[in-house]
């Protein structure tokens, strides 16, 4: 039983890193009305950049790396926007799954070359003793990870809800027409976006380094999956729905390792996409009017 | 104010508007009838730069604003109240208005000009904070109108305003075109609802096929058989 709401905790504890992900894709989702499938990648590769710091600087303390991580996994967001969306006829969304797929290959491809293959160590946020709540033990690195990654959601959802900029974000995700005719422009809103989720990503794609305590690129494809999966099981395009998918997703996946190993875990994950495509396809969070 | 030269916009292949020329005067009601698929929509998203016409010239008060940017044609002074209103359903009535202001830095006046929108529109003071989604189409109307508004537009183009609204509403769509009109606005306006229109514009066009067909005073208007035949039925009769 104890070793049930450990794994739970742990889980949710993890999951917010799976919310943020999914958030980035709900949200490129929810304004451009496509996906973005090489996000998670870039999240990776954003995190992997973090670590230039140290070429500059052999000692930099880590919450340093984690910034670095963040700040260029949203210039990656510029990139990949300009690369994958801007110059392609928004009537053809399949254009563009198709180009952001080609940059989630490329984005791999990079890592794997610039890095011959080998995972590489990260910044670990924090190397001391866990603590103990009764039988029950709380890992701070990962209470670290779920404060940070808590903050960034609070603060991106204080940008889409509290300023100019955020009402024009939602402005362009519920009525592109009018908000042209309010005289917001598409293009720069869309560019913000990728910059924004980019940097959300590149927060998330930290934070599973450091909890993980090494980068590989062999992480970046199942992030894809699993942010693919918090998506759609919170709802296309809704906000709320992807924290609760996410933190859900990973205190599943936790338990399932516990039970069944970390071999099978990712199977019944997919299990869990399969009942909600069948009994709930719309997720949990179904946003009126969003779907087309 | 508004002068419309030649325009020909088109999507792909088809010419929705085939050369359409038209001005609208300042100060005044200005009133475009014509069936559906006339290219009265085309004609106001050519206006607002949401589409780019092919040829021709769009100019406002002499600066020309053919094939501009919609936020540049807000910003000289054109705010279209949309087909089907278009409000942000998952917003608030304030956040719509707020959306309706993206462009101004004046805080000060885009507060002043919000609470002149609510004491004009009492029933969107009364729904300030409920989202746009859950309002009557009236009220949505009202709300499209008002957000439209808080640009200050000096030429405000509504497309269709009674569309689909109880008669009630629409008499009182068409007192608040009257006011704003009053207060200065220069106003162009599409609209199906003849009879309606008759009573407040002071100058019509007919477009017909993507070409103006018909140019008149509210006289000639129920002079002109076409039109009395088409949209005002044989009222003439009595």
């Amino acid at each position: 039983m104890i070793d049930l709401a450990q794994s739970i905790v742990d889980g949710v504890l993890f999951g917010t890193t799976y919310a943020v992900i999914g958030i980035g894709f709900t949200l490129i989702f929810g304004v451009m009305h496509k996906i973005n499938m090489s996000f998670a990648a870039a999240s990776i590769a954003g995190a992997y950049s973090g670590l230039l710091v140290f070429l500059l600087w052999k000692t930099a303390p880590p919450i340093v790396v984690f910034a670095t991580s963040a700040a260029l996994a949203g210039l990656i967001g510029y990139a990949i926007y300009l690369l994958c969306f801007r110059f392609i006829p928004i009537a053809s969304p399949l254009a563009t799954l198709m180009s952001t797929v080609g940059m989630l290959l490329l984005v791999d491809e990079i890592i794997v070359h610039l890095t011959a293959g080998m995972p590489l160590s990260y910044p670990a946020i924090y190397d001391g003793y866990p603590i103990e709540l009764g039988q029950l033990i709380l890992r701070v690195d990962l209470l670290l990870v779920f404060l940070v990654c808590l903050v960034a959601m609070a603060v991106l959802l204080y940008l889409l809800y509290r300023t100019r900029l955020g009402i024009a974000t939602r402005a362009v995700a519920q009525q592109p027409v009018a908000a042209q005719l309010c005289g917001i422009r598409l293009t720069q809103v869309n560019a913000i976006t990728f910059v924004m989720t980019g940097t959300l990503g590149g927060i998330a794609g930290a934070m599973i380094g450091a909890s993980v305590g090494v980068l590989s690129p062999l992480l970046s494809l199942p992030l894809t999956v699993k942010g693919l999966i918090v998506t759609v099981i919170g709802g296309l395009g809704s906000i709320p729905g992807a924290i609760v998918a996410g933190l859900l997703v990973g205190a599943f996946e936790n338990v399932f390792q516990m039970w069944r190993g970390v071999t099978e875990r990712d199977m019944y994950v997919m299990l869990l996409l399969f009942a909600f495509l069948v009994f709930r396809p719309g997720g949990l969070f179904r946003i009126a009017g969003a779907r087309d | 104010m508004l002068d419309v030269r030649d325009v020909v916009t088109a999507y792909g292949k088809i010419e929705a508007l085939k050369g359409v020329t038209l001005s609208v005067a300042e100060g005044r009601i200005t009133c475009l009838l014509g069936p559906n698929g006339a290219g009265k929509t085309t004609l106001m998203y050519s206006i607002a730069g949401i589409l780019k016409p092919r040829r021709g010239r769009i100019a406002l008060k002499d600066r020309e604003i053919t094939g501009r940017a919609p936020d540049q044609v807000v910003q000289a002074g054109v705010a279209l109240v949309p087909e089907n209103r278009l409000v942000f359903p998952q917003m608030s009535v304030r956040e719509n208005l707020t959306a309706g202001a993206y462009l101004r830095r004046d805080r000060a006046g885009i507060a002043a000009d919000m609470e002149r929108m609510f004491q004009r529109f009492p029933r969107l003071k009364e729904r300030e904070g409920q989202l746009a989604g859950t309002l009557s189409g009236g009220e949505q109307q009202m709300l499209s109108v008002a957000r439209a508004l808080m640009s200050r537009p000096r030429l405000l183009l509504m497309d269709e305003p009674s569309l689909g609204l109880a008669p009630l509403v629409v008499e009182e769509i068409f007192r608040i075109v009257t006011e704003l009109n009053r207060d200065g606005t220069t106003i162009f306006l599409v609209e199906q609802n003849a009879h309606m229109a008759l009573k407040v514009a002071h100058h019509f066009y007919l477009m017909e096929q993507g070409r103006v067909s018909f140019s008149g005073t509210p006289g000639e208007v129920e002079e002109a058989e076409v039109i009395q035949r088409a949209y005002l039925g044989s009222r003439r009769a009595d």
